[in-house]
């Protein structure tokens, strides 16, 4: 009898697992049920409470290893296009696409799919497939078991309440890389000049991706550039063209360290208006044409991080029509119809983010009406100060109205007044209203019938926006909402 | 009336901006064009000089650690001395976060090799570890090291609003006056005071876009630059209705934030040194030997209204 039920009774490892596991997809259930929000990020901290090794021995018993992409900007769209491409090659993605990307968030994805026992469902096409927050990549990197590739999408300043100095954050990363396993490839954006040689002794494979195309090129370096120093000799660097903030063709004026040739190349950008863009991609697979469903350069890089990303995967066959496919993750250019209008909900979290999202939303040059948002999170990224290095000098005279919303809407709208938006030519019609729901009220009020509305927002201020117009039925339910469709 | 000039010498443009500093030269530009006064500016860059004569207004802002250890020498050798005789002479200055601790008489960044300061303010600043030398593996780390939070100081019969985020501690010589007195926050080196104020140079801790939501630091500024140049000192005043919301929901935050839940987050977590035990020539010694412990204590408030 005893030996009948040797190999099914846990030893104390496992059994410590099944516990943590059972009381993190039990705290899920009662969070969701009682309505405390979505549960992506508890349960997973209880589990790890209770068993540290939670998250590596879940990671673990994924048989295709797992896929890891972090950045500053990018990563979740990036991670989406790559999840198409997976499952369109017939593999099984475990994505944590509700967005909760540190320790926590990642062993809640896992533990929700796992057994009570702790036991992930035996599927040989599963593959992992984490977007990892840069600061939390030291904690989480060590736990992934056969890590395929780690994707970085670009690094710029970012929350310097928490992650202090880009160098801080690219030192922490390049420490990282050195634990890698030497077959893990890193996919890296040839056009970011601090990271396209990041741990540049390491034998890992690359695989680089950038944009090629001069026509895009700016007239200089952003004001929310970083200027970046050459990263081996710290001498100035020189830009044949520089695409947005830092990232171009760029190379050093005193040691010639150069942009690496990237495998997947776009050698034609067309920006489509406020919707979408087309490239013409050279990759080692072939040239071929990538309909990108998203605006902007910004997400024409993360379309190109995704295909580097899936040839390091060896699935690039159906890469271009699966990110065609792609549908947009909550609150990136996320549309919702309420009441005859089309409303955008877009996240823009950084100097970098905003300004990108705002080019790509007036590139146009057709005026749009503006619902802006500006949150902080008391005790924890208390700054705001970052809102002076986007760019929203240029854009002023291209909205006509503006309500600004959330806890710090003051600060931005002297940010506006001192970018012109106030000014004799430019006058945007500014209305300050904290409360987001009372702002969204008031920017739909004087709104021609069928004209779209577009609220840029860090996430507080689109969360209780969107919470709000889901308590009416305009929206579903975020966590519900995966790649390819599936639940 | 002649027209009012001013010129405005904004020291590295693009090394010494990394904590959205641009704001404050925005806000001097503004203000100045919003009166009428012409205000040009000069971007100096590694390399070049300052001609005392020319400059009313010189603003560094505050770098990444790297960047300001790459600019130290050049600005303490080759633009120190036009630094000094402009202020001197009456010039106004604004130096803010890692630009202020280079205008003191030097910066030492723990283990890493000291930097030279321009030697305008009688101060110094000390750092535990170069942040960018590896010595930290994780956020947590490095942050325990570091003063992070919103500030709240008494300047004269007004109060500043701002944000520090800081590993470097400031501490003032005795010629030194500070700027004002801490209400919230942790300043200079947690000693109750922050800043430097020395004739119409003001050097700050307070991060980045400081003046934007400090109309009246702003003003004091433009004030000194015009009196400078064109030898009278009064501004018209300018409809503040943004700026003074923005103010009084900073020191809103900043009193909420001592009060609240979030009380241990919200605080910095350095400790203070005992009082009245200034190091006269500091090193590493005067940090917490264990993090941890001490350092987790709050500073209880000094000049607190």
């Amino acid at each position: 009898m005893c030996r009948m039920f040797a190999s099914r009774v846990p030893g104390p490892a496992t059994m410590r697992r099944a516990f943590a596991v059972s009381s993190g997809k039990a705290m899920r259930g009662g969070l969701r049920r009682l309505g405390l929000g979505n549960g992506t990020n508890l349960p997973g901290a209880a589990a790890l409470a209770i068993d540290p090794a939670t998250l590596s021995g879940l990671a673990a018993q994924i048989p295709n290893g797992s896929v890891l992409v972090t950045g500053t900007n990018g990563k979740g769209t990036t991670c989406r296009m790559l999840a198409e491409v997976m499952l369109a090659a017939g593999m099984h993605p475990i994505l944590n696409h509700e967005g909760s990307n540190q320790i926590s968030g990642l062993t809640t994805t896992l533990l929700t799919r796992s057994g009570l026992s702790g036991r992930l469902p035996a599927d040989e096409r599963a593959i992992g497939l984490f977007e990892v927050d840069e600061g939390s990549l030291p904690a989480i990197l060590p736990q992934i078991a056969r890590p395929r590739a780690v994707v970085i999408t670009n690094l710029f300043r970012d929350q310097l309440d928490r992650y202090f100095e880009p160098s801080f954050v690219i030192g922490m990363l390049e420490r990282m890389l050195r634990k890698l396993p030497v077959e893990t490839t890193l996919v890296l954006n040839a056009d970011d000049p601090r990271l396209a040689h990041i741990a540049a002794d390491l034998k890992n494979p690359r695989q680089y991706f950038g944009v090629a195309d001069s026509e895009q090129s700016r007239a200089g370096a952003d004001p929310s550039s970083d200027s970046p120093r050459c990263p081996r000799c710290g001498g100035d660097l020189s830009y044949r063209s520089v695409f947005y903030a830092h990232l171009g063709l760029w190379s050093c004026s005193r040691c010639g360290l150069r942009r690496p040739a990237p495998q997947v190349e776009a050698t034609k950008v067309e920006l489509l208006g406020p919707v979408s863009s087309r490239l013409q991609l050279s990759t080692p697979v072939g040239a071929t044409v990538l309909e990108v469903p998203f605006p902007g350069l910004y997400n024409a890089y993360n379309a190109l991080a995704a295909t580097a990303a899936a040839i390091a995967c060896q699935i690039p066959e159906s890469a271009c029509s699966a990110i065609q496919r792609c549908r947009p993750g909550s609150f990136r250019m996320e549309r919702i119809m309420v009441a005859g209008h089309d409303i955008y909900l877009v996240l823009a979290k950084n100097a970098n983010g905003f300004t990108e999202v705002l080019r790509a939303l007036l590139a146009d040059g057709q005026p749009k009406r503006l619902l802006l948002g500006l949150n902080d999170y008391p005790g924890k990224q208390p700054d705001t100060s970052w809102i002076w290095d986007a760019d929203f000098n240029s854009l002023c005279g291209l909205v006509p109205a503006a309500v600004l919303s959330g806890n710090r809407s003051a600060d931005l709208a002297v940010r506006l007044k001192y970018a012109d938006w106030l000014g004799a030519g430019a006058a945007t019609e500014l209305v300050v209203e904290p409360n987001p729901v009372r702002a969204f009220r008031l920017a739909l009020e004087g709104m021609p019938a069928g004209d779209p509305l577009w609220v840029v927002s860090t996430s507080v201020v689109l969360s209780q926006l969107r919470s709000w117009l889901r308590r009416y039925g305009y929206a579903g339910q975020p966590w519900r909402e995966q790649p390819g469709g599936a639940s | 009336m002649t027209a009012l000039r001013i010129t405005v010498g904004e020291l590295y443009p693009e090394l010494m901006s990394t904590y959205g500093d641009r704001g404050n030269v925005e806000t001097i530009l503004h203000r100045c064009g919003w009166r009428g006064i012409a205000a040009d500016v000069i971007q100096l860059r590694p390399g070049d000089r300052i001609r005392p004569g020319e400059v009313d207004l010189i603003i560094i802002g505050s770098g990444g650690e790297a960047e300001q250890a790459l600019v130290a020498s050049d600005l303490a050798e080759i633009k120190g001395p036009g630094i000094r005789e402009a202020v001197e002479q009456g010039a106004a200055a604004l130096a803010v976060g890692t630009g202020f601790e280079l205008f003191g008489h030097f910066c030492q960044p723990g283990d890493g090799p000291g930097l030279p300061g321009v030697g305008l303010f009688d101060a110094w600043t000390v750092r535990r570890h170069a942040a960018v030398g590896g010595h930290y593996d994780t956020i947590t780390e490095a942050r325990a090291d570091r003063a992070i939070g919103d500030v709240l100081i008494r300047w004269g019969d007004t109060l500043l609003v701002g944000f520090e985020n800081h590993s470097g501690r400031t501490y003032l010589g005795p010629t030194a006056q500070p700027l004002g007195k801490v209400i919230r926050g942790y300043g200079n080196c947690g000693d109750g005071f922050e800043g430097v104020l020395l004739r119409s140079a003001v050097g700050t801790h307070l991060r980045g876009p400081c003046l934007p939501k400090n109309p009246q630091l702003a003003d004091f500024l433009i004030g000194a630059a015009v009196a400078r140049r064109n030898g009278e000192a009064r501004l018209q005043p300018l409809s503040d209705g943004l700026e003074d919301a923005a103010h009084q929901g900073a020191i809103q935050r900043a009193r909420q934030a001592a009060r609240g839940p979030d009380r241990r987050l919200a605080l910095p977590v350095l400790h203070r040194p005992v009082s009245g035990r200034v190091p006269r020539r500091p090193v590493a010694r005067a940090f917490s030997a264990r993090r941890g412990s001490a350092i987790r204590q709050h500073r209880r408030p000094v000049g607190e209204d």
